[in-house]
């Protein structure tokens, strides 16, 4: 189950590229520009090599909460092969929950590893315009 | 070339306490480094530590990661630290994983790499860690002088662009000779870690800097939550200007024996007090440091054996008030115990706090104590380093007392079991002796150094007072300092051995 921090963060991510998306011609889904977004400093930080390893196991988790992400798989370079496909193959808002689970547990291994303030400190170099600081989970943790 | 021509290398600090000084100042500014030691020596821990002391978001620092230890994981464990600051990541220093390119590509592409990176963000510090990575992996299909090559022009191009450049490494002291890392290098620091009995022995060695003198030498360093902390060999010293020797006595606190001594130590002297166990050392060294705080003279006591409050609440019974200068900050009684420290590391403590209240007496109860706290492997350096500290210490005027305990031997007198009459330039001995079936207690100014002093042998008493000296020298014995004296017996000249009377 991946904790509320995460699960918090991520969707605050799926809305903010949902909201961006919508002012843009993207065909990809949200939860597919959140990924590629995360990916690109991951790399640089760990490597592809090192990347597919926290994916693989953040998309294994997922799996427990969201079975239709069976379908979903790493490729070598670290990238997702087959999310933005499963909009068409199942219900919709079970495909938007399927990748916000998975971006939840990413989110929740960086939370694990390198704790709060690395983490937050990475998303925000990603979406500088946004405002990710420790108050992001403040209001999670009271509830 | 006039001084002014020349061009002036700056200094960086590395971040960590003690090795500036050790460099000689802190490290070359655009220099190409090599930090080298075995698997757990600390050395990531210090690129980390130079690295955050330096990287700004107008000069970051760039950390080039390759086949070593996992970046997340290598965040995971260094933010631990004090001196990781989490706000400088991402803006003033990034991490770059290299790994892939080193493994799917040749030299000339890891190169292109750094170089793209290097020239887009325009870094204070480069780390390139494992560097030793690199080379092994280049070892099998490059020859010798591309290896050479790559490296030349890494260090041109670090060099160029103004970067300070720390390549880490996992090397052993073999691969010095006839490895071009080291040739190109300008500065080579190299960490080692040694099991001595049951304790780890840290230490570290300046191999190489170019361009300023460094303090040759293995100095020992250890690793806490703040990250390392090095511990010159020369104490931080060299180079210390001396005072002009006073001409002051200082009153021990005890009347009659600052008679004895010709009117009191003189300024600046080192001072051995030695007797067995229970003949007052350390009491006299309190009524020592208890006199100086009423002079006005700040001091120090090391103790090794009780705790600071214990040995407060002691001088407490003899009248002597210690807590309140604690309190007011004139006193500082150091309680160092535990087993593993350098001798370095100890005397860098005592220095700190010489230094931090401006002591002018220090007492250190007792040398056994304080060679018992050293780890066992640092005992060999003890006499040596206890040299260099109170050379330093009455250099600059401070008053040393120092206690230590003598087995008592009822044939011979001697002054010192440490061979340490060297290190002092006055000694007082204590002794046990029998008179008249009692066990009583002799003092003798053994040596002044700064003049002539009392040759009496004096009776002394320990009293709720502390050491008190009673009656005039003893006259009327012969073979005093034997510990079974003689009865001088003036109407004949028959002798009586006092112990068969």
């Amino acid at each position: 189950m991946s904790l509320p921090e995460s699960r918090y963060l991520a969707q605050r991510l799926l809305t903010y590229e949902a909201a961006a998306g919508k002012n843009s011609e993207a065909t990809e889904s949200a939860a597919f520009r959140v990924f590629a977004k995360l990916r690109r400093p991951l790399i640089t930080l760990a490597g592809v090599a090192g990347f597919r390893s926290l994916l693989s196991r953040a998309l294994t988790l997922a799996r427990a909460e969201a079975p239709s992400l069976s379908a979903v798989q790493v490729a070598a370079d670290g990238s997702l092969q087959g999310l933005d496909e499963l909009e068409p193959q199942i219900d919709k808002e079970q495909a938007k929950e399927g990748g916000a689970i998975l971006i939840a547990q990413l989110i929740g291994l960086l939370l694990t590893f390198i704790g709060e303030g690395l983490t937050l400190s990475m998303v925000q170099a990603v979406w500088p315009e946004a405002a990710f600081d420790g108050r992001v989970f403040e209001k999670e943790r009271k509830a | 070339m006039s001084t002014a021509d020349k061009v002036r290398i700056n200094k960086l600090p590395t971040g960590v306490p003690g090795l500036d000084e050790i460099l000689g100042g802190g490290l070359p500014e655009f220099s190409f480094n090599i930090i080298a030691g075995a698997p757990g020596s600390g050395k990531t821990t210090l690129a980390h530590q130079i690295l955050f002391a330096n990287a700004t978001p107008e000069r970051p620092a760039l950390y080039f990661t390759i086949l070593g230890e996992p970046a997340i994981k290598m965040l995971r464990y260094q933010q631990q630290y004090t001196f990781f600051d989490p706000a400088k990541l991402n803006n003033a220093v990034r991490f770059i994983n290299l790994s892939q390119v080193v493994l799917e590509k040749d030299l000339d592409a890891v190169l292109q790499e750094i170089t793209k990176e290097v020239e887009k963000a325009s870094p204070g510090i480069v780390v390139v860690d494992s560097f030793r990575t690199v080379v092994r992996k280049a070892l099998g299909r490059t020859t010798e002088v591309e290896l050479q090559s790559f490296i030349q022009r890494l260090a041109l191009l670090l060099t160029s662009w103004q970067a300070t450049t720390f390549l880490v490494g996992e090397y052993v002291e073999g691969e010095i000779r006839d490895n071009p890392v080291f040739t190109v290098s300008d500065g080579l620091l190299w960490l080692y870690q040694a099991p001595e009995r049951n304790s780890i022995v840290r230490k570290l060695q300046i191999v190489k800097l170019r361009g300023q003198a460094s303090v040759p030498g293995l100095h020992t360093f250890r690793i806490t939550s703040a990250g390392l902390q090095a511990f010159s060999r020369t104490l931080g010293l060299a180079g210390q200007v001396r005072n002009i020797p006073s001409t002051r006595r200082l009153s021990i606190g005890i009347p009659e024996l600052d008679k004895m001594l010709g009117g009191g130590i003189p300024e600046g002297d080192s001072i051995l007090v030695a007797g067995a166990s229970g003949t007052g050392k350390s009491v006299l060294a309190t009524q020592f440091i208890a006199e100086g705080i009423r002079q006005g003279e700040p001091g120090i006591v090391v103790v090794f054996e009780e705790r600071p409050q214990e040995y407060a609440e002691r001088a407490g019974s003899f009248g002597l008030d210690l807590k309140t200068p604690r309190h007011e900050r004139k006193l500082e009684i150091l309680y160092l115990r535990p087993l593993d420290l350098s001798v370095d590391e100890t005397m860098h403590e005592i220095l700190d706090a010489v230094q931090k209240i401006g002591a002018k007496r220090l007492v250190i109860d007792s040398l056994a104590g304080f060679e018992m706290a050293l780890a066992p492997g640092f005992r060999a350096d003890f006499r040596e380093s206890l040299y260099r500290m109170i050379t330093a210490l009455t250099g600059v005027g401070v008053t040393i007392l120092s206690t230590v305990e003598m087995n008592e031997s009822f044939t011979e007198f001697p002054f010192s079991t440490y061979s340490i009459s060297f290190l002092t330039d006055d000694i007082i001995r204590l002794r046990y002796v029998c008179i008249d079936g009692q066990l009583r207690k002799i003092m003798v100014v053994i040596k002044m150094r700064g003049g002539n002093h009392s040759k009496d042998i004096r009776e002394y008493e320990i009293t709720s007072k502390g050491v008190v000296i009673v009656g005039d020298r003893l006259t009327d014995y012969q073979r005093l300092i034997t510990g079974i004296p003689v009865r001088l017996n003036r109407s004949g000249n028959n002798e009586e051995q006092l112990s068969k009377s």
